[in-house]
């Protein structure tokens, strides 16, 4: 569906570098990485407003490098909305239609249906700058679908919105994708809009593709330690692998001893990343390692507690308020943790 | 008492605050005061004496010889910014999206060449140019289009020394329409010269009017360029001057004050007119 083959882009002193990446018909993916590592200019690229210098980009199997935006057949939606300002709601939707040539009544046809289908029709000849942020993005998304693209990219669209708007505006997505079929490309910082949303993602820092692929395996088993940083595992470890046993491997971090899932051989330097998720006081089953330490701080976040634990290096577990409370966790107490062996991603150097 | 917020109420006690607690702005307003004050003494100065003979003034401003002028000095403006606006727009345009590099720093300095040469170095380019014998003059002449002495030689004048004044407010203009706008019209289906025209000209009217007023200001004022190539039909600038050697200081302060009272009425007219333009808000 739409393929970046080996793309390199310089504006300025930014280099986009070599980025190849595959996203399929129907997919939902996802683009993140820090502020300034080009995940825009990548949906820029895409949608034909920056030409790579080298590199070619094919749509729906069609190269199309050099074609201009105009005749890509995509819809974008930025962060600030972009809405016309000098035209009301109704001839913002409306644009894309009136100047592929589609005039008159099957226009005003089409026009009435997305404000219907957005629930905006209560603002058709309203302007943008009267509009609330929620309800400019409705329109904003109304006016990319209107053309009906078969691709729609999306830079950062929910970061200026409130939560409740936030949830409705997820809502209008998922339909669009899972509903309509519309291939969405959606660039964000938000892990939480991955965990949500995504069926594939990349990973660009700095110019460079960090990482591609399924969600659930680049979120839970990266691949390199800046990508495991960037996706919010909190437990990242480099440890070196001391033995093997049973099909595990014991790895010593800094004197703290895990046993993790591995093929890693014995001498061989590894980083683990645990989950705070994945480790839990109590006693742990067969394939789990146990250990000992004493709670360095507790946060309490809404419903979630984290727990900082010093076991001869610091770990992060994540629990309920509630449980944390129970427990009785605060700072100068013992605590056992648990930590499954098959939770451990291992990171080979 | 209904006191709304902005109304003369909350004015006054703006003023107060700012009286007794910013006095970096008082201080700020007085020396600003004496730039205003000096075209306000002058204004008041020309008008008390003026309106003192009403008759002559009168008499003045009745006469076809003013009346002339002052159409050919505003028409010959519009004009030259008429011209600038269908040339001077793409080109602003071109400077507001292109990245920076020598050769935009080269055009940008070409654009500001007339600001920083004295008028009549100005007026001398010019006439060098569009002579009976200058590089554009003589091929032009030859179909029949004369600058020397000629209202075209005025017009070209004009817009030689008003060209940066439009070029450089549109570019700004243009430099604050967001290039998002511009994306988003281009993925909806409209290529780059539709996307001009329906999006960013449209968001740049304001400046393009600003542009036009400031460049037409500047263009019926001038003067020492004008005469190196068009002494002849008299603008209101070289009427004024006629009349002052030829005829005295009362005459030529009546065409003076003719002409700002035309000039002033003129320009709030226009203001007024277009005083929405580039506001896109339903609710006022």
């Amino acid at each position: 569906m739409i393929e970046l083959d080996h793309v390199s882009l310089t504006l300025g002193s930014f280099l986009l570098d070599d980025v190849s990446l595959t996203i399929n018909r129907g997919d939902y993916y996802f683009i993140v990485g820090p502020s300034g590592a080009g995940k825009t200019v990548i949906l820029e690229a895409i949608a034909g407003l920056h030409r790579p210098d080298q590199g070619r980009i094919l749509l729906r199997g069609e190269e199309v490098t050099s074609l201009p935006p105009e005749k890509r057949g995509v819809g974008l939606v930025y962060q600030d909305f972009s809405l016309f300002p000098h035209m009301s709601v109704i001839d913002n939707i409306g644009y894309g239609l009136r100047v592929q040539g589609m005039g008159g009544s099957d226009a005003r046809r089409e026009v009435a249906g997305l404000l219907d289908e957005f629930g905006i029709a209560h603002l058709a000849n309203r302007y943008p700058g009267t509009l609330s942020g929620g309800e400019k993005q409705r329109v904003a998304l109304a006016r990319a679908v209107a053309v009906k693209p078969d691709i729609l990219l999306l830079d950062e669209p929910l970061s200026a919105l409130d939560p409740v708007t936030q949830e409705r505006f997820i809502h209008d997505l998922q339909r669009l994708n899972r509903e309509d079929g519309l291939t969405i490309v959606q660039v964000t910082h938000s892990r939480r809009e991955v965990r949500l949303l995504a069926t594939r993602m990349a990973v660009i820092i700095d110019g460079c593709l960090m990482e591609e692929g399924d969600a659930g395996v680049v979120l839970n088993a990266p691949r390199s330690r800046e990508v495991a940083s960037f996706v919010g595992i909190e437990n990242i470890l480099d440890g070196v692998v001391v033995k093997r046993a049973g099909g595990h491997a014991v790895v010593d971090i800094g004197g703290l001893v895990l046993e993790a899932v591995t093929d890693a051989p014995a001498g061989e330097a590894v980083t683990l990343c645990i989950r705070s998720d994945d480790i839990a006081p109590g006693t742990p089953g067969d394939l789990g390692n146990s250990v000992a330490g004493v709670v360095v701080r507790v946060v309490e976040n809404g419903p979630i507690a984290e727990v900082r634990v010093d076991c001869g290096v610091e770990l992060i577990a994540a629990m309920t308020r509630r449980a944390a409370r129970d427990l009785c966790l605060a700072p100068g107490i013992p605590v056992t943790l648990s930590i499954e062996a098959a939770a451990i991603h291992v990171i080979r150097e | 008492m209904d006191i709304k917020a902005g109304g003369p109420s909350s004015d006054k006690g703006q003023w107060r605050r700012l009286w007794y607690t910013d006095r970096c702005m008082l201080w700020f307003c007085i020396m600003g005061a004496a730039i205003v004050g000096i075209t306000v003494l002058a204004l008041a100065n020309i008008a008390l004496t003026e309106l003192a003979d009403p008759v002559h003034l009168l008499e003045i401003a009745a006469s076809s010889e003013v009346i002339g002028s002052i159409l050919l000095t505003f028409g010959a403006g519009a004009n030259a910014v008429l011209i600038l606006v269908l040339f001077g727009t793409p080109l602003a345009y071109v400077l507001a999206r292109s990245r920076p590099s020598r050769l935009k720093g080269l055009v940008e300095s070409i654009v500001d060449v007339p600001l920083i040469l004295p008028h009549t170095v100005a007026g001398l380019l010019v006439y060098l140019l569009f002579m009976r014998r200058g590089w554009l003059g003589a091929p032009l002449s030859e179909i029949g289009l004369a600058f020397e002495d000629a209202y075209p030689g005025t017009v070209v004048a004009m817009l030689f020394v008003a060209s940066p004044f439009f070029i450089n407010t549109m570019r700004e203009g243009f430099e604050k329409v967001p290039i998002h706008l511009e994306n988003v019209a281009r993925t909806l289906g409209a290529g780059t010269f539709t996307t001009f025209r329906t999006v960013t000209l449209p968001l740049s009217l304001r400046h393009m009017f600003n542009g036009a007023i400031f460049a037409w200001g500047r263009a019926i004022g001038e003067f020492a360029a004008v005469i190196m190539i068009a002494y002849y039909p008299f603008i209101i600038s070289t009427l004024i001057y006629y009349s002052f050697a030829t005829e005295g200081i009362r005459t030529s302060r009546s065409i003076a004050f003719v002409v700002i009272v035309v000039s002033l009425g003129v320009f709030y007219i226009l203001r007024r007119l277009t005083r929405y333009l580039g506001r896109y808000d339903d609710r006022a």
